[in-house]
């Protein structure tokens, strides 16, 4: 079973039939500058508690675009993403801590060493498929978060390392909820622009064929091992990068929730349900997801982890390839039955 | 071509003069129309779950009997007391991210969440936006030694869990102890735990033999107890919580590992769960515990802790209380005479009435340092006996003597 | 002080033993994970929430009708043939064709299910099944002890593996079972059910995991937000022990049992986990069929 059937990315625009889609490539470039400055002016109209839900689905949108590299596009389903996310945080932490570097240094630092560590790890892991490639980064995550609770005196171990923001001990001081919103959205942008990028040059154009036919995409003389490579190092370093501005805005950071798995899960529902190998895919899922979290959150207080996971089954079961190539199949093909999907991927 | 750009520019001139508008003001008067507002963020699902729902329990009392009295006296006028929840699931981050929605709609004056981290973070979102918080479960020393103003910890510190136990096994134990042995879970909270009781225990010339600490919430520590076995403490001292403590008691049976004074543990031995979970292997245990319904002090809303204890089983069902519960209302009740001492819920002169308490409760006294913390209140000592825990020490609080070497007991 | 001497290899003995205790019942977890997985190609998250299932449903035997949790191991395992049987086949076997993202979410979604429902229905507290024995232990040369609770669970779990494999060599049913893991389509046109197959394996695989619940109960402390880490290390006990192999995941689960026990002697406490993880790690890293698997598993290309 390859997968032909599974999302395949975007197509570049082309009408299928004559003039009745001229506005689709608007959405592109233009759409996501539009976008960004509707998010920066939706900030003026906030209270500070929606801010910061905004800016955590900000950085949701980021982390789920920057899996959507490896995961979606490459079809390695990279079940330790939050170790990333957990080691550029940490990093960042540190060499604010301990080596007082201003922020805006320790925030490119703390990507390149995730960045690095993808590749590094990436040389073994990559040579494992599907499930097998999917627990070994998670044993890599989980691994990771055990060293950084036996690291006592460089992260604080268990009971967390605080970030100095005031005073004179400070290298950056807070950059106040507003600041953390506009930085959340910049790099939720940026993000998604540079997977894009990565997604329509020849590398996207490896990976897709990787994730369709592994096999016959090496003999027709593509490079797997730099291409996916590319993609994990790459996803990595867009991961540490939201970590680290993480770290920065918690203050003080704990290993139990910067290496949570949820987070991971969490970042690959939102991908899938809303278009893996996509680019809006990962931001509408991330949108949607993190909105509906938060709102069953308020409104069930008592049963909304419940609910949130009979959603998640009943959204796999009836939308399996996301929601945007639901959508374009449904225009395209005038196919609205949700249960055409279950009767494709049934037994 | 020409319509994308009209499109384009049309929609970003809208959309900057938007922008221009002011940032919209957070809704006011949360304490307006008769009723005063009170916030608390719990962790009502995910690890701390069971806990989290005993602190509301101890929350809701609070609002019940004060309800019931007519509510808060406030400048000459009572209001009803209003307690407003919200799920931090757990995790510290969504914690102060309630707080900011807490301070968007007005609500200044907070209950805090459960556990060290979430108080932690909390905290943190407090002091920034002049909010003022009771803290009821956040022990760690180290939440009060970042100068915050704005945060009052009800309970007795971390470093008081263990110490208290230490000075009790001295004080009452006979023969006496000479070796003690120390298991700790790897958070900061138990960290901070066994500091104080390792400090306490070299100042009262103990010998400390061991020193192990284990993966937070394991339920497997047999690592720990067969590095400790051959070392032969006269007690283990378990700065843990529930999962560890139950892990504790039940592998050292299994493995052989019998010290001639037993075991004492934070956390773990006041709660039901544990004396259910072992049965007779629980018997002679020490736990540390921050109230009993022995606790001396008496208040006016709440009377003495026994009649406390008589006011919780009534609400649930004939079940005694814990501690949890107990320093829950403590805190509710720490804001309701500050609310009252200050004739306002003004956060800022509520602060102030905070910082000046002195008060004797069902808890205990209420007098916060200058940190925040209530150092004048001291823990008490409960051993298991028939299986229900009793308190031991201090003196002026003990129900029973001590029954030693505890491992006696349970023949 | 004196004993100290001899204390070290004493320990060492005893964290041997401990640790082959231990890895008999984390074997035992890790079998039904590795049968679904092997067969169905399925990596179950929810397989920790069963477990837990099998641990309350003894909990309460005992506490209704004071039943002995080793008992209690018929009855758990028999319910969630029940329930595993029904989910496969009227829930899992909807996406069985969908890319593995998909299978893992829904696995995923049904833990979050299972485990809000434990803690709905039997609290967040934490619970273990007291029982006369288990307390006693049987002393060997200097001083190391078998605790006879766990003695037990571990002779049931090789017990139960040998069951398994005799069920999967030697009967029909089992060879359908091999058969359909192996090439769904041909199995088929031999006339076999494949989503009755696919259902009876996971209800099996939920079975057993019932019974190593029952046997958690009676030797160590669970709740509910133990059901990931369960799940993680059956994870880690199948890889290690290689797919297709119902013997292999009983060695996977010692394997980890003994590094966990010696790491916890030689090393800091609290590194032990990372240990565990490492192993999977390495063990991946240069052969992912793990130590008893085939390499036909391990080449099978994913849906």
């Amino acid at each position: 079973m390859t997968h032909l059937d599974a999302a395949p990315a975007e197509t570049a625009g082309v009408p299928a039939t004559g003039r009745r889609r001229y506005w689709l490539p608007v959405l592109r470039w233009e759409g996501g500058a539009v976008a960004l400055l509707a998010a920066l002016a939706l900030q003026t109209r906030l209270y500070t508690g929606q801010e910061r839900t905004v800016t955590t689905i900000a950085m949701f949108v980021a982390l789920a675009a920057a899996w959507n590299l490896i995961g979606g596009y490459a079809g390695y389903a990279c079940f330790g993403q939050v170790g990333f996310f957990g080691l550029g945080g940490y990093t960042a932490a540190v060499l604010m801590t301990h080596g007082h570097l201003s922020f805006w240094l320790a925030l490119p630092l703390a990507a390149a060493l995730a960045g690095a560590f993808a590749a590094l790890i990436g040389w073994p892991l990559l040579r494992l498929k599907g499930h097998y490639f999917a627990v070994a980064t998670l044993g890599v995550s989980e691994g990771l978060r055990e060293v950084v609770i036996n690291a006592g005196t460089l992260t604080g171990g268990g009971a967390g390392i605080t970030i100095p923001t005031a005073g004179a001990g400070a290298p950056t001081a807070w950059l106040g909820n507003d600041g953390f919103y506009v930085l959340m959205v910049l790099i939720a942008f940026a993000t998604v622009a540079l997977v894009a990028i990565i997604a329509r040059s020849r590398t996207g154009y490896a990976l897709r064929a990787i994730n369709q036919d592994e096999d016959a995409a090496a003999s027709m003389g593509i490079n797997t091992t730099v291409a996916k490579t590319i993609a994990f190092a790459g996803s990595a370093a867009l991961t540490g990068a939201v970590g680290a501005a993480y770290a920065f805005q918690q203050v003080t950071i704990f290993p139990e929730r910067l290496f949570d798995v949820d987070v991971t899960v969490l970042m690959v529902v939102m991908v899938v349900l809303g278009g893996a190998g996509t680019v809006l895919g990962p931001v509408l899922g991330a949108v949607a997801v993190a909105f509906a979290s938060e709102w069953l959150r308020q409104r069930f207080t008592d049963v909304h982890s419940f609910v949130l996971g009979a959603l998640i089954i009943v959204a796999v079961v009836l939308l399996p390839q996301g929601v945007t190539a639901y959508a374009r199949d449904a225009v395209r093909e005038r196919r609205l039955s949700l249960l055409e999907n279950v009767r494709r991927y049934r037994l | 071509m020409r319509t994308r750009m009209f499109l384009t520019v049309g929609v970003v001139a809208v959309l900057s003069a938007a922008a221009c508008g002011s940032k919209g003001e957070a809704g006011g008067g949360a304490a307006d129309n008769g009723t005063l507002v009170i916030g608390a963020s719990l962790s009502l699902t995910g690890k701390l779950a069971r806990e989290g729902i005993l602190t509301r329990e101890g929350y809701d009392v609070c609002q019940s009997v004060v309800n019931d009295k007519g509510g808060v006296p406030v400048a000459g006028s009572r209001r009803q007391l209003v307690i407003r929840y919200q799920d931090d699931t757990s995790q510290p981050d969504t914690a102060g991210q309630l707080v900011d929605q807490f301070n968007d709609k007005g609500v200044k004056l907070l209950l805090g969440p459960y556990g060290s981290a979430t108080t932690e973070a909390a905290a943190a979102v407090v002091e920034r936006n002049g909010q003022v918080m009771a803290d009821s479960s956040g022990a760690d020393d180290a939440i009060f030694a970042k100068g915050y103003r704005q945060t009052f910890a009800v309970l007795s510190p971390a470093t008081e869990y263990a110490a208290s136990m230490v000075q009790a096994i001295v004080d009452l134990a006979d023969p006496k102890v000479r070796t003690v042995a120390f298991i700790s879970a790897d958070d900061g909270f138990s960290k901070t735990v066994t500091r104080g009781g390792i400090a306490k225990a070299e100042q009262l010339g103990l010998t400390v033999v061991g020193e192990e600490y284990v993966p937070n919430g394991t339920t497997d520590v047999s690592g720990a107890l067969t590095k400790i076995k051959p070392r032969r403490p006269d007690v283990i001292i378990g700065s843990v919580h529930l999962a560890e403590g139950i892990a504790i008691v039940k592998q050292a049976k299994e493995l052989g590992v019998a010290p001639s004074g037993g075991f004492a543990e934070t956390v773990a031995p006041p709660t039901p769960d544990f004396t259910q979970a072992l049965g007779a292997t629980a018997e002679g245990v020490l736990g540390s515990t921050q109230w009993t319904p022995t606790t001396a002090g008496s208040d006016k809303w709440f009377g003495f802790a026994g009649d406390y204890a008589n006011t919780f089983a009534a609400k649930f069902n004939g079940r005694q209380p814990e501690y949890h519960g107990a320093e829950a209302t403590a805190a509710c009740l720490a804001l309701v005479l500050a609310v009252e001492k200050a004739g306002s819920t003004d956060p800022v002169k509520v602060r102030g009435a905070l910082a000046g308490l002195d008060e004797q409760t069902f808890f205990g006294p209420l007098k916060f340092d200058s940190s925040g913390q209530n150092r004048t209140k001291a823990m008490q000592v409960v051993q298991i006996q028939g299986g229900k825990p009793v308190c031991v020490w201090p003196a002026n609080a003990s129900e029973a003597a001590l029954r030693w070497p505890a491992t006696k007991a349970a023949a | 002080m004196a004993g100290d001497e001899g204390g070290g290899v004493n320990q060492l003995a005893q964290a041997t033993v401990y640790g082959l205790l231990q890895g008999c019942l984390f074997g035992l977890v890790a079998v039904g994970f590795s049968l679904v997985w092997g067969v169905l190609n399925v990596v179950n998250l929810a397989h920790g929430a069963f477990v837990l299932g099998g641990a309350y449903l003894a909990w309460e035997l005992h506490d209704a009708f004071g039943l002995d949790p080793f008992v209690s191991m018929l009855p758990a395992a028999v319910v969630l043939f029940g329930l595993g049987y029904a989910i496969q086949r009227w829930l899992v076997n909807l996406v069985v064709n969908a890319p593995i993202f998909i299978t893992l979410l829904l696995t995923f979604g049904l833990q979050l299910l299972a485990v809000n429902t434990l803690i709905l229905l039997f609290t967040a507290n934490y619970r273990s099944i007291p029982t006369g024995y288990t307390g006693i232990s049987l002393v060997l040369a200097g001083d190391v002890r078998v605790p006879l609770g766990r003695l037990i669970a571990a002779a049931l779990a090789i017990g139960l593996t040998a069951a398994l494999v005799y069920l999967t060599r030697r009967t029909r049913t089992g060879l359908a079972i091999l058969a359909t893991g192996m090439d769904r389509g041909a199995a088929r046109l031999m006339s076999i059910k494949a989503a009755h197959v696919y259902a009876l394996t996971f209800g099996l695989a939920a079975a057993l995991a019932g019974a190593a619940g029952a046997a958690v109960g009676a030797v160590g402390t669970f709740s509910p937000a133990d059901a990931g880490r369960l799940t993680l290390f059956s994870f880690v006990a199948a890889v290690l022990g290689g797919l297709g192999n119902m013997w292999g995941a009983l060695l996977g689960g010692l394997v980890l049992g003994l590094v966990e026990s010696w790491g916890g002697q030689l090393l800091p406490g609290t590194l032990v986990n990372a240990v565990a993880f490492a192993a999977l790690v390495i063990v991946l890293a240069i052969r992912p069929q793990g130590l008893a698997g085939r390499a036909f598993y391990a080449s099978r290309l994913e849906a």
